[in-house]
C-alpha cells in the first residue's frame, strides 16, 4: 500500500511493477496493440461497455451502511438516498450475520456492546421489513446484505420476502447481495461458517433460483475488494477474482441445470478495491474487462456482449484510510474515486474519512456522496468515455496487468481451483507476504503516508471522534427476538424449518425452503444451527 | 534486552475476524523473540482464563468492536492476574482511547508503527 513506492533510483508500482521514466507507442506489448483499435462497445470491452459510457448512464453511488435497530439504518439509507445516493445497501450486524447466530447465542452475549456496531441486527423477517420502511425497491438498486455466502440465502431470501409481501413482481426487482468468498474466507475470517464446498452449493443455488424467479436480480458478486484490502495486489486481485468466477461456471456446467451463457451473466457483475496509485487502479479496472472477454471467449466460447461485459462495483480501499488526521481522507477518497471513474466502473462506493475509526458518521457519509457528485457534476469527468485510452503508460500497465493476472490464476488452477487456495490458506499466505512487506517498507521510508510515517502534526481545529451508533440494538433485538417466537405460527415455523433442514440434506436448490422459512418467520440463528449440523464448520487454514 | 522466554497472549475481543493486524503483529513480536500464543476470537473469561493456564507475561488484545467489550476482558484479567500488564490494537476511536489510557492500557490504534509496538512490549514485560 505504497504511494511512493522507491528503490533506490527504480520506481514501481503499488503491485511492484517497475515503472519507466516515460512511456511510448514500442512499450505497448506487440501482441496487445491490435486491441489498441477497438473502440469502447468492441470486444475485448477493455474500453467500456458502451461507447455513450457515463453520458448515458452516471455511475452509481452506492454507499455501505447500516448500524443499530433496523430502523436505525432505515433512518441513514434514507438520508443517503436524500442526499443523492443512487442505490442503497443494507448492511447486516455482523456478529449475528456472519455467524448465523441469534442475539441469544453465548458468544453474542458475550460481548452484546458489539451487536449492531456495524449493521442493523435482522433475525427474522420482521427486522428486514423495519429496515426496508417506504425503500425505492423497484425504482433505485437495493443491496439486500448478504455479503458473507452463509449468511446471503437468509438476507435474499428476507428481502424478497419483504418486497413481495409489498406486492412487488419478483420478476421486475433489480438489485444484488454479493454472497462473496473472499469477504469471510480470506478477509475478515468468521468464527465459524460452512466449509467452501456448502458455501459454492448455496451460491450455486441462488444463481438458479435468480435465473428462474428473478431475472433482474445479480445473485453473486465477486469481491476482489476484499481480497485486495487483506494484502492481494492488483494483478493478484484480478488473477484471483477470475479463478472464483470459473469456480462457479464450472459448479452450473457440471450441474446442467442453466444456460451457462446465464450463468456468466448472473456472475458478471463483481467488485474491486480502488486504492492509492491513481494508474495502476484506473488500468486494473480496464484490464479487468479485458481479462472477462478472454476468459469468457477462450474458456466457453461466450462471446454475447451482453455477458461478455463486465460490470464493475468499486470501492475505495478503506485500509488506505488513516486514523491520524483523518480529513486527509476526504483527499484519499476523492484520488481512488477518480482512479475508479478514470477506470470506467458502473458503481462506486467512497470509504468515510473517518473509517480508521469506526462505521461513516453522517457527516462522513454525506462526504463520501458529495465527492462523487462533485467528480460527476463538476469536473466533466463523465463528457468522454476512456478518458485515459491510447495513454502509452496505461495501456502498458493494462496488458502488463493482464498478464501477470493470468499467470497468478494458473496458479491458483494448479492447486486445485480458487476454494482449494482458500482452505489450504494459500491465498492467506500471499496476501500475509505483502502485509509483511508494506510494514516494512513503512519502517525503511520507503513507503510514505502522510500523517502516519511523514508530516505527523495536525492543526486540525476539528476532532473528529468516530460515529458511536447507538446503545440499545443488543436490549431491542433480544426482545424482539423473543417477541418472534412468542407469537409467529410455530407449528409452521417448525415445519418450515425440518423442511429446510431436508433439503439441506439433499441435493435440491435450496432457496424455495429457505423462502418458506422466512415467511414462516424462522429465526436466522435457527438457520445457523440447522447448517452446522448439517454441513459442520469450515477449517479455518489460518490462526485467527 | 532479554525477550527470551517472555511469554505474550495475544486475543481479539470482538467477533470480527479481521486477522492482518494481529497477524503482522504477532509475527513482530516473534521475531523480537517473544513467545506469541494467539487465541484469536475469545469472550472476556476465555481471555482471562488464558492468561493463567498459559502463564503470560503481557496480553495483547485486539478491538474490532465496542471498548466495553475490552474493557469487560480488562477488568477479568486484572481480578486474577493483577501484575500482568495489558497492550491493546485495532479500530480504538480517540474516546475509547482515553477511555482505555484512564485504565491504565496502552493504546496503539490502527497507524501504528511495528517497532514501537515491539518496543512497548519489551518494556512492558521487563525484558529491557
Amino acid at each position: 500500500m505504497s504511494t511512493n513506492n522507491k528503490q533506490g533510483g527504480d520506481w514501481k508500482s503499488i503491485s511492484g511493477l517497475p515503472l519507466k521514466q516515460f512511456y511510448s507507442e514500442h512499450d505497448i506489448p506487440q501482441a496487445y496493440r491490435e486491441r489498441l483499435r477497438a473502440d469502447p462497445g468492441e470486444p475485448p470491452f477493455h474500453r467500456g461497455a458502451h461507447p455513450t459510457g457515463y453520458r448515458t448512464k452516471a455511475w452509481r453511488i452506492f454507499q455501505l451502511s447500516g448500524f443499530g435497530k433496523p430502523e436505525d439504518e432505515n433512518e441513514r439509507i434514507r438520508f443517503l438516498l436524500e442526499q443523492g445516493e443512487t442505490g442503497f445497501i443494507m448492511e447486516h450486524d455482523r456478529n449475528t450475520g456472519d455467524h448465523c447466530y441469534n442475539v441469544d447465542h453465548p458468544d453474542v452475549v458475550a460481548r452484546r456492546e458489539d451487536v449492531g456496531l456495524t449493521g442493523a441486527v435482522m433475525q427474522s423477517v420482521r427486522d428486514i421489513d423495519i429496515c426496508m420502511k417506504d425503500l425505492p425497491l423497484e425504482t433505485s438498486y437495493g443491496h439486500a446484505g448478504g455479503a458473507v455466502v452463509q449468511h446471503a440465502p437468509f438476507a435474499l431470501a428476507g428481502y424478497w420476502t419483504v418486497a413481495r409481501q409489498r406486492g412487488v413482481d419478483l420478476a421486475r426487482l433489480p438489485g444484488t447481495g454479493q454472497s462473496d468468498f473472499f469477504l469471510t474466507y480470506l478477509g475478515c475470517v468468521t468464527k465459524q461458517q460452512v466449509p467452501t464446498a456448502a458455501g459454492l452449493r448455496f451460491n450455486a443455488d441462488i444463481m438458479e433460483f435468480c435465473n428462474e424467479h428473478l431475472p433482474r436480480w445479480v445473485p453473486v458478486s465477486i469481491a476482489g475488494y476484499n481480497g485486495a484490502d487483506t494484502g492481494l495486489n492488483a494483478y493478484q486481485e484480478l488473477g484471483a477474482l477470475f479463478a472464483n468466477a470459473v469456480e462457479y461456471l464450472e459448479e452450473i456446467k457440471r450441474r446442467g441445470t442453466m444456460p451457462l451463457e446465464a450463468a456468466a451473466r448472473a456472475c458478471g457483475g463483481v467488485n474491486f478495491r480502488a486504492s492509492m496509485d491513481l494508474f495502476e487502479e484506473a488500468s486494473k479496472m480496464r484490464a479487468a474487462r479485458l481479462m472477462w472477454q478472454q476468459l469468457l471467449q477462450q474458456r466457453y466460447g461466450i462471446t454475447n456482449p451482453k455477458v461478455a461485459n463486465l460490470r464493475i462495483h468499486c470501492v475505495t480501499a478503506g485500509s488506505r484510510m488513516t486514523y491520524q488526521q483523518p480529513l486527509n481522507n476526504i483527499v484519499r477518497g476523492t484520488v481512488m474515486a477518480l482512479a475508479a471513474a478514470l477506470g470506467g466502473v458502473q458503481s462506486l462506493g467512497v470509504s468515510g474519512y473517518d473509517e480508521a475509526l469506526s462505521i461513516p458518521s453522517e457527516h462522513a457519509h454525506q462526504m463520501s456522496v458529495r465527492i462523487q457528485q462533485i467528480l460527476q457534476q463538476e469536473t466533466n469527468i463523465q463528457a468522454v468515455t476512456d478518458p485515459l485510452g491510447g495513454s502509452y503508460y496505461v495501456e502498458t500497465l493494462t496488458a502488463e496487468l493482464v498478464e501477470r493476472a493470468w499467470v497468478f490464476f494458473e496458479e491458483i488452477q494448479e492447486q486445485g481451483g480458487f476454494l482449494a487456495t482458500l482452505d489450504s490458506g494459500w491465498l492467506h499466505e500471499r496476501a500475509a507476504e505483502n502485509q509483511s512487506e508494506d510494514f516494512r517498507q513503512q519502517e525503511s521510508g520507503e513507503q510514505v503516508i502522510i500523517g502516519v510515517t511523514d508530516h505527523k502534526d495536525d492543526i486540525s481545529p476539528f476532532e473528529v471522534d468516530g460515529f458511536m451508533g447507538v446503545d440499545d440494538a443488543y436490549d431491542v433485538a433480544l426482545e424482539r427476538l423473543h417477541d418472534v417466537r412468542r407469537t409467529r405460527y410455530e407449528a409452521g415455523a417448525h415445519r418450515a424449518l425440518k423442511a429446510l433442514e431436508s433439503v439441506c440434506r439433499s441435493d435440491q436448490n435450496i432457496m424455495p425452503a429457505m423462502m418458506e422459512s422466512l415467511e414462516a418467520e424462522v429465526t436466522l440463528g435457527e438457520i445457523g444451527d440447522v447448517y452446522r449440523s448439517v454441513f459442520g464448520d469450515w477449517a479455518t487454514p489460518i490462526q485467527t | 534486552m532479554n525477550t527470551a522466554g517472555k511469554r505474550i497472549l495475544m486475543a481479539k475481543t470482538g467477533l470480527d475476524g479481521h486477522w492482518r493486524g494481529p497477524t503482522v503483529v504477532a509475527k513482530a513480536l516473534r521475531d523480537a523473540g517473544f513467545e506469541v500464543i494467539m487465541i484469536g476470537m475469545a469472550r472476556p473469561e476465555e481471555v482471562m482464563q488464558a492468561s493463567i493456564d498459559e502463564d503470560v507475561d503481557l496480553v495483547g488484545l485486539n478491538i474490532g468492536g465496542h471498548v466495553d467489550v475490552a474493557v469487560r476482558a480488562i477488568g477479568m484479567v486484572r481480578e486474577s492476574r493483577p501484575e500482568v500488564p495489558i497492550f491493546v490494537g485495532g479500530v480504538v476511536p480517540p474516546h475509547a482511547k482515553r477511555k482505555l489510557e484512564g485504565l491504565g492500557v496502552e493504546v496503539y490504534p490502527p497507524g501504528s508503527q511495528l517497532p514501537d509496538i515491539v518496543a512497548a512490549a519489551i518494556r512492558l514485560t521487563g525484558a529491557a
